[in-house]
């Protein structure tokens, strides 16, 4: 069974991810697009090459400062074996989330982003939230929709880009189902609903305002806490 | 339907002794780069066999204004760039062992590496959580396969005919590129000349079949 994503994010957007120019919120919602998309994650590769080749390219003709006494310093530190580095891939401790029924396995960037655990609020219209804290920039969360609900008309005010990783959802552009990566901008009507439920991640590049026209639609239950899955693993 | 049996060392389910093609040893490396010691990549594998400074003197005089121009570009702060030059070079000295020519170009290798340093530095110093860091958002081909080697507890006894069921569901493109580096046991290179795709859709195709077949077998009860 596999899961081709339908919607994809531009050659741009991903060419300032192979860069490191995305604040992390945003790059988190990337890399865990390209965990789901081959596709995406093949034109990636191939950007970060071409990237890396016209990064060398660059004649070296600026006046830099010297660097020269770094590589005595350095030279004097250890090198790595390989089952140092080996040795440091842990699974993170949070890699599903329980909804109702049935449970989702996280691509693995979203379980670490996830590990510190998720408190739910409930919103009005039958969604629920959980924020993550990536950065300082974006305001990052997960967005479970139960089946049936739908979000009241509301306008972005900045822009928002949603990853669903469960479910699927419609809006008046189109119908989403899990790995489809869709970018809302400034002034885009709203109004998403679902009708077998769905789980997603969404990332808004602009908090405060966001924040202050979604504030009339949220009904929160501070602290409501939702059952967060752990590891299987004993 | 290929046997998978005969590669069972190279795949036991469980403690999942998922083959780590990255660890090829460094007499195996491809005739390519040996024929000009002073490419890149030869300094490179010098510098992570033999600890050889003097290679990595000049690679360090090939890429540290380089590095420094992408910190500039990045920050737009010369003392994190200038801090960059040293983060990023002391990570090429260090991790030079774990570099071979499956990894690609030394030069992309190296430009990863100092995206990588500079996303976390910045992080760092805008004092962001650090739930996530570079390595997480960019992971690289057998970080996936170290998660296996290493995953001790709970082992679990797989058929190998269930093996083999959950290897027929992955599609087609993933089962001749699973099949290509854990029945046939060949590097991505050979591989990827074999089946006449580039090398990067190889390990994309290889990380997404691991994966899935990773979920297939699903956790440990
Ligand atoms: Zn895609």
């Amino acid at each position: 069974m596999t899961n081709t994503a339908n919607f994809h994010p531009s050659i741009e957007l991903l060419n300032d991810f192979t860069q490191g120019k995305l604040a992390t919120g945003m790059s988190v919602a990337l890399s865990a697009h390209l965990e789901l998309c081959e596709a995406c994650q093949e034109k990636s590769s191939e950007l970060e090459s071409e990237a890396a080749k016209s990064w060398a390219k660059v004649a070296d003709d600026q006046v830099t400062p010297d660097f020269s006494d770094m590589i005595s310093t350095i030279v004097g530190q250890a090198q790595n074996s390989e089952q140092e580095s080996a040795g440091k891939q842990e699974r993170p401790p949070v890699n599903e989330i329980h909804m109702l029924h049935h449970s989702v396995t996280l691509p693995r960037v979203l379980a670490k982003a996830a590990s510190q655990g998720l408190v739910w609020k409930r919103l009005a219209g039958g969604i629920k939230q959980a924020s993550v804290i990536l950065d300082n920039k974006t305001q990052c969360e997960f967005i479970y929709m139960t089946p049936g609900s739908k979000v009241p008309v509301h306008r972005h005010q900045g822009s928002e880009v949603t990853l669903v990783l469960d479910g699927s959802f419609s809006d008046e552009l189109g119908h989403y189902k899990a790995s489809d990566f869709m970018v809302r901008t400034k002034d885009n009507l709203h109004k998403p609903a679902s009708e077998e439920g769905c789980l997603c991640f969404a990332v808004l590049d602009n908090p405060l305002t966001f924040t202050k026209g979604f504030a009339k639609l949220m009904n929160p239950f501070i602290g409501y806490k939702f059952r967060k899955a752990l590891a299987a693993r004993a | 339907m290929y046997a998978l049996t005969p590669s069972v060392d190279n795949f036991t389910i469980g403690s999942i002794a998922v083959k780590n093609r990255t660890n090829t040893p460094v007499n195996q490396i491809k005739p390519l780069a040996k024929n000009d010691p002073n490419s890149d990549e030869s300094l490179l594998i010098a510098v992570g066999n033999t600890q050889d400074t003097n290679a990595f003197n000049q690679l360090f005089v090939r890429f540290s204004k380089k590095i420094f121009a992408m910190g500039m570009k990045l920050t737009r702060n010369e003392q994190v760039a200038h801090d960059l030059v040293q983060e990023a070079m002391l990570t090429v000295w260090q991790k030079a062992p774990l570099y071979d020519l499956d990894r690609g170009t030394a030069q992309s290798w190296i430009f990863t590496l100092t995206r990588n340093r500079c996303f976390d530095m910045l992080r760092k110093q805008k004092r962001q959580p650090n739930t996530i860091s570079a390595d997480d958002i960019w992971p690289t081909e057998g970080d996936g396969d170290a998660v296996f080697v290493n995953e001790e507890r709970g082992s679990l006894e797989v058929e190998i005919a269930q093996i083999e069921r959950f290897y027929s569901d992955l599609p087609e493109a993933q089962q001749a590129v699973v099949r290509q580096i854990f029945v046939l046991d060949r590097t991505h290179e050979e591989a990827a000349k074999a089946l006449q795709i580039p090398l990067g859709t190889l390990k994309s195709r290889l990380r997404l079949g691991v994966g899935k077949l990773r979920q297939l077998i699903g956790p440990t009860p």
